[in-house]
């Protein structure tokens, strides 16, 4: 009698637990949830943050993959669906894609747009704020060698050490155009982080001449350090842009891409560097700023 | 594909030498390793000795060496150089690698140190201080000998540890044959990864087989062929 029970005890446990796992994760009356990921460096935290939490406040279901890696782990991962939306870049998302971006921001989105349409991903409307490349010497530096453009880094590249991401030496507008387009072969490649504090402690630290930082991060301007300027135009336009998958655009239709646009034109350069101060130096919490930054836009 | 990016990876001519190559990386990660299980024995052994002489901390060993298997040598490295930069010391620093490194090689050789010298048979130990031999001479002659392999044995555990995990400096922009993991995985170069890791099992497999040879050589003929078993069944 005993027996009987316990094996028809187990035999619920068993049903109930099928049943629980095969329910899968969050569908609720919004649709599928909607997963939002970002690259590895806090610029990108922060904006994925602001499209994540402004679709949490119009009522849409919403899953994160913060920080997941660079754009070579973050590409496939939209591509495959792991991840639905990602704040991509105009210009190297372009390049990525096998296009040719310039700094003619139309141009180079509506290449790149057409280009990732064929792998079922689109790019909604960009945002006015950009994040290039940006190629940093300390204030010494640059006066000691007279350096104010990245040509004028020619007579002294060969005695430089470069730190940037590991993937800087494989990347058309890193390692590979400085050599290509700007002929510079410098000493040393460092491998460090993304534009993140263990770069910024490299240079600091003189373990670096110079380094791989992002345009719109406030470190450079706090720290009284030079970015070295583009004279021969490596750099395309890269305003930040939604990329997002197709079948979740066709899911939700206007309202959806209606919002992120909206959102997008109101993400504009000084706030972007502004939130950036905030993470990089103050050690904010991106998901915090980007609240702020939504209370403050009226969302 | 993976297949083509081991070749290419191991045809270029920059793999082989100049300061981000095999050989280079290699050296790094191999003296590091060593000096990382140097550095441990220096720091515990004699205090194990003692402790385990005067039959004392059983007990204290065996939690040493469970709290020190669950202390994450990641978390170390990145508190480390926290700490460091902090300091002001260089962001390339061997410090936060080699302090994550003793912290994961000390267990085992603290450990097996108090567990050999205390599996002497106390009887052995009486009979020896029964001859005259001092304390000193006791433990140098008699209870270090004897306790040898198992010594040897936590040595051996914490070396080949070790190299194992000295690849985690790779993500805090040290050296060693981690580069080859993490810049591999960075420059999705499946190739790259796979060398690195190979790599890294050839030198940990090579660490293993060398002291093991040392442990049977280093085992006194008078040892009956039944040893002790160590406390750290790895």
């Amino acid at each position: 009698m005993r027996r009987v029970f316990r094996n028809r005890a187990v035999g619920a446990i068993l049903i109930l637990a099928l049943v629980a796992t095969s329910c899968g994760s969050g569908d609720s009356a919004a649709g599928e949830p909607i997963t939002v990921g970002s690259f590895n460096f806090n610029e990108s935290v922060i904006v994925a943050e602001i499209y994540a939490q402004a679709l949490e406040r119009e009522g849409y279901d919403v899953e994160r993959s913060m920080n997941l890696g660079n754009r070579e782990v973050v590409k496939p991962a939209l591509e495959s669906g792991e991840i639905d939306l990602v704040p991509e870049y105009i210009g190297t998302i372009d390049s990525f894609l096998g296009g040719s971006p310039t700094s003619d921001a139309e141009a180079t989105h509506a290449e790149a747009k057409a280009l990732y349409e064929e792998q079922r991903v689109t790019l909604l409307a960009y945002s006015p704020a950009e994040d290039k490349n940006a190629y940093v010497v300390t204030g010494e530096t640059a006066s000691t060698h007279g350096l104010a453009t990245i040509s004028d880094l020619e007579p002294v590249a060969a005695d430089f050490k470069f730190g940037g991401p590991p993937e800087c030496p494989e990347r058309e507008f890193c390692l590979q155009g400085l050599q290509t387009l700007y002929e510079l072969e410098f000493e040393e490649f460092v491998p460090l982080d993304a534009a993140g504090p263990i770069t910024v402690a490299a240079l600091e630290g003189g373990d670096v001449d110079i380094v791989l930082l992002f345009s719109s991060q406030g470190v450079i301007a706090e720290k009284g350090w030079v970015v070295l300027e583009d004279d021969k135009g490596l750099q395309p336009a890269e305003n930040l842009v939604p990329a997002i998958r197709l079948e979740v655009v066709e899911e939700h239709g206007i309202d959806l891409t209606s919002l992120l646009d909206e959102v997008s034109q109101k993400i504009n350069q000084e706030d972007l560097t502004e939130m950036n101060k905030r993470a990089d130096i103050d050690g904010e919490d991106p998901a915090v700023i980007a609240g702020e930054w939504l209370d403050e836009n009226g969302y | 594909m993976v297949w083509e990016q081991v070749v290419e990876f191991l045809g270029d001519a920059a793999t082989w030498s100049g300061p981000g190559s095999i050989p280079g990386r290699l050296w790094e990660h191999v003296w590091v390793s060593v000096l990382a299980t140097v550095i441990a024995v220096v720091l515990v052994f004699p205090l194990a000795l003692w402790l385990g002489h005067i039959r004392r901390g059983a007990e204290v060993a065996g939690a040493v060496v469970n709290i020190g298997r669950a202390i994450p040598s990641f978390g170390i490295l990145v508190v480390t150089v926290m700490l460091l930069l902090e300091l002001g010391v260089s962001v390339l620093s061997v410090w936060p690698v080699l302090v994550a490194l003793v912290a994961l090689a000390a267990p085992p050789v603290f450990t097996n140190t108090i567990a050999g010298i205390q599996g002497v048979e106390p009887a052995t130990v009486e009979a020896a201080r029964g001859m005259g031999l001092t304390e000193g001479q006791l433990i140098a002659r008699v209870e270090m000998p004897l306790a040898s392999p198992v010594i040897l044995e936590g040595l051996r555990i914490a070396f080949v540890q070790v190299i194992a995990t000295a690849t985690l400096g790779a993500l805090v922009a040290w050296g060693g044959l981690g580069r080859f993991i993490v810049d591999g995985f960075s420059q999705q170069n499946q190739g790259k990864v796979v060398v690195g890791a190979i790599l890294v099992a050839i030198l940990a497999v090579v660490a293993e087989i060398g002291l093991s040879m040392m442990q049977k050589a280093s085992t006194p003929r008078g040892l009956s062929p039944g040893i002790r078993e160590s406390p750290n069944v790895s």
